[in-house]
């Protein structure tokens, strides 16, 4: 305790320094309240007051949310009042605020209960509404914190060596999307318990760059490159048999000598790197901030415990990040609570939060305002022992006249609730820009941009931001499936990366101009193409493809280009490619062959007319067999056309076989050769084509770049929209014709009937009868009716007929044509009065009997019909 | 017709027709302007026509050693000979000819199309070696017994099957016997099966199909059974403890033993045999379970030596492909530059530098293998003298569990005999009461002829033992010194052939040089 005092008394005089140097009127109330009585409500409304007054003198500091913003009417009741129990809960704080000022008079006066939006004095505890949200994206803390400090924008503390004085409910703050860390703490402490993690708000302080969100001194953690998982290799036991190394016959002297040299070089280079990075790092140290420890912040703290956390960690709320609970920027806790209690720190802060153990349950480190609720146990068993002891320091303390059983209210808050489009919108307007040590981050809501951007980190050369090094944008929702845009501004370099789905299948595309023949390299997801190709590299003179996974066993294809022949203009419009100067073909292994006839690598030399085979290695064996076929075409001594020879074929056999020495043999490989060399060169020409065609599609989809929709976003999408409210439209339909179903026949008969009294017997058998009877008599004018139209038509069309037999003779074609159009039109009429009627008459008994057995079932007629049945 | 069969003479298939045919079916054109020049051998010849040549009888085809394809069909052949050493045939045409019966086909494993459309076959057998059997061709025969069928339930790839023409097809069932019976068949007739028919033929017949299948399956659990017992005796046989998880030895001890088993009828003998009989078990049962611990323990050491000296050649192995990748890069640069070289001077200085690049890459080479015979050699003797180590404990110790057998034995022999000399002490005396049979009473009659009796019965158990136990000692050692010997042999073997290979290696660059030094001079 006596060093906590001494370190607040300099912490006061530091302050005081400061107000003085500033020359403002910056008094802070710590010394005066120090011998007030504990609050009362008008004394708060005074600290309110001079509250304001305090903000009306920062102008530039906006009040977190003005006062007419908020229409307090429409805030329910809870907001507007305290209950029985939040009273007794405020005079028990209130009871412990003064005990506590009382123990330790030199100690900040706590923040207990802050005023809400209504001006209400309200509970810290109170105000944290534990829930969990609806979206399994935010059940993780690390996603939570993210949320919260995209969805809400940060507003410094009116006065940032204190605490503020309102402390606005949850949804308020999410309806305005602003507020200070106390606000994004007690957000995230409502999320994080809701979705179990054992998480407190923290009122403490922190370093200069943590309370105004300053991360212009951090590294972009996109920036940062994934440390390498360094496999330690496993030292296998030498097995008993393992042959013994040769024996080393260099001599270690010199060796030891070369060892040294090579270290001396290296501890100097390491040397100047080291001096290099220590000027580098004075550079970018900031200025030694005057308020430093003195600046109030609110964070998260999750205890280890719940949800497989191993061990306790702070979230600074503003930045979303995790720090260890030993960090350099959080200099000091006064107090720390969750729905449930409240804690003030009794440990001392002169190290920071270095040395703080947060074992809530130890009374001396942690003095608790409710008694009567559970606290983390997490007392190691040698601790256990001062637990013991600290049992009866409690006791001392002056805990007695507490009421032992109470515990803390529910939470006056509303449920807090996020929008789906506010939770896909995020940050506020959708856009959010974050600046970075040598970096921006920008953010935007799927769908803000037409193009599908979402983020886009640009990082720069140096401190200022000027010069920018690299880009890279990330994209959502893409018809192309582009997911990352990679721009070196250094090189020129683009890299485009693909999710699976582009149409030529393409993963990753890295070019420097999107001309073709240039320098690029395409790698495709190799599974959804037939051809199995991985990647293809290009210079302007060669070009490379890999494949994976192909029946032929190709593996490697590289094509080298000559200078392009000028073509004659005649034949101009076919297009002129360059001409092939070399193939090489390299395969993997063929389980089916055997090793001399499966060609690992094949040369086709072409202007040459030269091929190069080299087969696989057997298993056994170090060489591996060699042919080299050379195509010359000469003419004999007699004039006759060489067919083959023996020096046009000249070849290495690791075994030599009688059948391979036989020209004939040689002369087939090598006509088969021919073969496939044509069919390489397609091949490569056709490889050539589609790079130009990728390039063609690519530039397409640059400039449409369509979004696509999801079929499960039912907002956005068209379709579904459509498709939904035809089913609405249809349900609708449905109903009516349900309610229709529901018509009771009986009413229009018992109507007649003299109201409110009970049917005889005799009455039920007439109203019965004569609802069949009427059903009966509907169905037979349905019946003559159809029957009458039917008659009409028929003479109708009769009429016509003869009408057409007498005139005949002195029709025009038109009149034909309008009389025959109408005869096939009645006849049509006809046929279906004449289906209709059919089928009323087949229908009409079954109607019938369906009406009688739905009366008999009538409850208000089965009693007396029962007993006629 | 037939007249005009009848009075054309068979032709005899001799060399000049196989080479006729061979010319005609051979390559065309270029190709085979080079074919005649060099002339094509008949081993090199995978596919071979010969219709319409009245064949009567198969010969000469012995020299076809890679065909894969013989079409014989309208001949006048009358058996199935000849055919033999076509192992590698895959499809055979037989259509059309006079054949009686099928045969001679047993050695070709590999045929997958076999027609015999068209002859005089009466009877479906002989083909139980075409395993790989896919279509069978046997139109118009002279089948008449639809049991045949069943025969060919055997060939699990059969997935076309003709049989039209013959007596069988006329009958009713016909095509619902077969679909039936033959599940896996696809064509019948040279038509598709549909899934309708093969279901109808299905509940027609399943009684029938079901009882048969019972059958087969009883007969393919007994061959299950069967091939298990093998392989656990085969296992128990390499552990040298063979039949000696039971009574097995002890049974034999008895089996020639005719006094033995006659002195088992003595009052008190019976006991004493049983007793007898479970100790000696207990210890061939211990023999048994050391035996098979101890060919674990062998094999375990010998998958860890092989493991490491497979490790070790393929090291090397790699080393040296390395060294060949590395010097082939400069090789293929330096013959270029010589290639192009104008100055005489120059590529006299070249060719040499090539030279001694060759030279270095053997002795790079070399030294490599013999690094690694030196290493092999040093392992492989210590392996060798481990594995010795292994066996004699092995010897050791299953000689002194026999020597327990052997001392159960004796004290049996004593016990018998005291037994056998009261009994004659009884017998003389008149004094026994149970009733013996005659042979047995006949040894009793007196001292000497009953102790013979019992030391025969002592000298053949004891020859039992000793048997099997030199058994068992003389293969394990016969084992271990071929293991070692094969070891030896088939590192010298190796070493021999990495030898040859880089040296044939060397000479070939070699060879390359001085073409090209040649090539120069000329020029």
């Amino acid at each position: 305790m006596e060093v906590l005092k001494e370190k607040v008394e300099e912490e006061e005089e530091a302050e005081r320094e400061e107000a003085a140097e500033r020359g403002e009127k910056m008094t802070r109330p710590l010394e005066t309240r120090r011998e007030e009585p504990p609050m009362t409500q008008e004394m708060l409304r005074d600290l309110e007051k001079k509250l304001s007054e305090i903000e009306i003198t920062i102008p530039e500091q906006p009040l977190i949310v003005t006062k007419d913003t908020i229409d307090i009417s429409k805030l329910p009741l809870s907001y507007q009042s305290n209950t029985l129990k939040e009273e007794h809960l405020l005079q028990v704080a209130d009871n412990f605020a003064r005990q506590y000022s009382h123990l330790c008079p030199d100690r900040v006066p706590l923040f207990l209960h802050p005023l809400n939006e209504c001006q209400v004095p309200k509970f810290v505890s109170t105000t944290i509404r534990p829930t969990l949200m609806p979206y399994p994206e935010l059940y993780n803390w690390d996603s939570c914190a993210q949320f919260v400090s995209d969805f809400l924008s940060m507003v410094s503390l009116p006065d940032p060596l204190q605490p503020p004085s309102h402390l606005y409910s949850s949804t308020t703050v999410l309806k305005h999307q602003k507020g200070n860390c106390f606000d994004f703490s007690t957000l995230l402490c409502s999320m994080l318990i809701g979705a179990g993690y054992d998480a407190y708000c923290v009122n403490g302080y922190g370093s200069q760059d943590l309370c105004q969100m300053d991360l212009t001194r951090d590294v972009c953690p996109l920036t940062m490159k994934h440390k390498e998982e360094v496999q330690e290799e496993e030292k296998v036991p030498p097995k008993k048999y393992a042959i013994k190394p040769p024996r080393d016959l260099s001599s270690r002297f010199e060796q030891e000598q070369k060892m040294k040299k090579q270290q001396e070089i290296k501890g100097e280079k390491e040397k100047r790197w080291k001096e290099e990075e220590q000027r580098l790092l004075e550079l970018e140290k900031a200025k030694i901030d005057p308020l430093h420890g003195l600046r109030v912040h609110a964070w998260v703290l999750v205890l280890s415990g719940k949800r497989e956390v191993p061990e306790s960690f702070f979230i600074d709320p503003l930045t979303a990040r995790s720090y260890s609970t030993q960090d350099d920027h959080f200099l000091g806790i006064e107090s720390l609570w969750n729905h449930k209690n409240y804690w003030v720190n009794m440990q001392d802060c002169w190290n920071g939060c270095k040395d703080l153990v947060f074992d809530l349950g130890d009374p001396v480190r942690w003095e608790y305002l409710l008694l009567g609720t559970d606290k983390p146990q997490l007392a190691v068993a040698e601790e256990e022992d001062d637990g013991m002891n600290d049992d009866e320091d409690m006791e001392n303390l002056g805990k007695e006249d507490e009421d032992k059983s109470f515990d803390m209210p529910p939470s006056w808050v509303e449920q807090i609730e996020i929008s789906p489009e506010a939770f896909e919108t995020r940050c506020p307007n959708g856009k959010k820009v974050i600046q970075y040590k040598r970096a921006k981050l920008e953010k935007w809501a799927p769908y803000l941009n037409s193009d599908g951007l979402v983020c886009r980190l640009t990082t720069y050369k140096d401190l200022e931001c000027t010069e920018t090094l690299e880009i890279k944008e990330w994209y959502q929702h893409r018809e192309d499936m582009l997911e990352l845009k990679h721009i070196n501004k250094n090189t020129g370099l683009n890299i485009d990366y693909f999710k699976p789905g582009h149409p030529q299948a393409l993963r990753v595309h890295s070019y420097k101009s999107m001309q073709p023949e240039m320098d690029r390299v395409m790698e495709f997801y190799e599974t959804a193409r037939v051809d199995g190709l991985i990647k293809r590299e290009e210079t302007p003179k060669t070009m490379t493809e890999y494949y994976q996974g192909r029946s032929d066993f190709l593996s490697y294809r590289h094509v080298d280009f000559g200078d392009r022949v000028k073509k004659l203009a005649l034949n101009s419009a076919e297009s002129n490619p360059r001409p092939m100067v070399k193939i090489t073909e390299r395969f993997s292994r063929n389980p089916a062959k055997p090793a001399d006839e499966d060609v690992v690598e094949r040369v086709f030399l072409i202007p040459e007319e030269r091929i190069q085979l080299r087969y696989h290695c057997r298993d056994d064996h170090i060489t591996a067999s060699k042919r080299e076929f050379l195509r010359r075409t000469e003419v004999d001594s007699k004039g006759n056309k060489i067919i083959m020879t023996p020096d046009m074929c000249i070849s290495f056999e690791v075994e030599p076989m009688e059948h391979t020495k036989k020209l004939l043999y040689q002369y087939e490989a090598m006509m088969k050769l021919k073969n496939e060399e044509k069919l390489s060169k397609h091949q490569a020409w056709e490889s050539e084509l589609e790079v130009l065609e990728i390039l063609k599609l690519r530039e397409e989809e640059e400039e449409a770049h369509a979004l696509t929709i999801s079929i499960y976003d039912t907002k956005r999408n068209e379709k579904s929209k459509e498709y939904r409210e035809a089913m609405e439209r249809v349900m609708h339909e449905e109903h009516l014709r349900q309610v229709e179903a529901q018509l009771d026949y009986l009413a229009p008969f018992l109507a007649q009937l003299p109201p409110g009294e009970k049917l005889t017997r005799w009455q039920a058998a007439r109203v019965k009868d004569e609802c069949l009877s009427d059903f009966k008599q509907r169905l037979i004018d349905k019946a003559n009716l159809i029957q009458a139209r039917f008659e009409k038509e028929t003479q109708e069309l009769q009429k016509k007929q003869q009408w057409y037999q007498e005139n005949q003779v002195t029709l025009t074609p038109e009149d034909e044509d309008w009389y025959l159009s109408y005869c096939s039109q009645a006849m049509f009429r006809i046929r279906i009065l004449e289906q209709r009627l059919n089928r009323h008459k087949e229908l009409a008994p079954l109607k019938y009997l369906a009406l009688e057995e739905k009366l008999h079932k009538d409850p208000r007629l089965v009693d007396f019909l029962k007993v006629f049945v | 017709m037939q007249q005009l069969y009848d009075s054309v003479e068979p032709r005899v298939m001799d060399a000049d027709m196989l080479k006729l045919a061979v010319g005609e079916q051979g390559p065309q054109e270029e190709a085979g302007q080079l074919a005649r020049q060099e002339g094509i051998l008949f081993k090199d010849v995978v596919s071979l026509r010969l219709d319409f040549q009245n064949i009567l009888r198969i010969d000469s085809l012995w020299q076809f050693e890679n065909l894969r394809k013989l079409q014989l069909d309208n001949n006048i052949i009358e058996k199935i000979e000849g055919l033999e050493h076509l192992v590698h045939l895959v499809w055979l045409d037989l259509s059309f000819n006079n054949i009686e019966a099928i045969e001679g086909l047993d050695t070709l494993v590999n045929l997958e199309d076999l027609s015999l459309f068209n002859n005089r076959i009466a009877k479906i057998d002989s083909l139980d070696a075409l395993v790989k059997l896919q279509v069978l061709s046997l139109g118009n025969n002279q089948i008449g017994n639809m049991m045949n069928i069943i025969y060919l339930r055997r060939f699990k790839d059969l997935r076309s099957l003709s049989l039209s023409g013959n007596p069988i097809a006329d009958s009713e069932d016909y095509k619902m016997f077969i679909c039936a019976y033959l599940p896996n068949l696809v064509y019948l007739d040279f038509r598709r099966i549909d899934d309708h028919t093969a279901k109808l033929a299905e509940s027609k017949h399943q009684y029938s199909i079901d009882e048969l299948k019972h059958r087969e399956n009883l007969i393919q659990a007994r061959l299950d059974d069967e091939l298990a017992r093998q392989v656990e005796l085969e296992k128990h046989k390499a552990a040298f403890v063979e039949h000696l998880n039971g009574s097995f030895l002890f049974d034999s001890m008895y089996t020639e033993d005719v006094e033995g088993n006659k002195l088992a009828y003595l009052p008190g003998v019976g006991e004493l045999l049983q007793g007898y009989k479970d100790k000696f078990v207990i210890i061939c049962l211990n023999i048994f379970e050391y035996g098979l611990k101890q060919q674990e323990k062998r094999k375990l050491e010998l998958d860890t030596f092989n493991e490491c000296i497979k490790e070790a050649i393929q090291e090397n192995q790699e080393q040296g492909k390395h060294r060949i990748a590395k010097f082939e890069e400069k090789h293929l640069l330096s013959l270029n530059a010589i290639r192009e070289e104008s100055d005489l001077t120059n590529i006299e200085v070249r060719i040499v530098e090539y030279g001694e690049d060759i030279t270095e890459l053997f002795n790079v080479l070399m030294t490599l293998e013999m690094q690694l015979v030196e290493q092999l050699e040093e392992t492989i003797n210590m392996f060798e003298r481990n594995i010795m180590d292994l066996v004699a404990l092995f010897i050791e110790n299953v000689q002194s569990l026999m020597a327990q057998c052997r001392d159960l034995e004796n004290h049996h022999h004593e016990k018998l005999l005291e037994i056998s000399i009261n009994t004659l002490e009884k017998i003389l005396k008149g004094e026994l009461d149970e009733d013996l049979p005659d042979d047995v009473r006949a040894l009793f009659v007196d001292k000497d002829t009953i102790v013979n009796a019992v030391g025969a019965s002592h000298d053949i158990h004891l020859l039992k033992i000793d048997n099997r136990e030199d058994e068992l000692v003389t293969r394990t050692n016969s084992w271990c010194t071929h293991l070692v010997d094969t070891i030896h042999k088939d590192e010298i073997m190796r070493n021999r052939r990495r030898v040859k290979e880089i040296n044939q290696y060397i000479d070939h660059i070699q060879n390359e040089l001085d073409n090209l030094e040649c090539g120069d001079v000329i020029d």
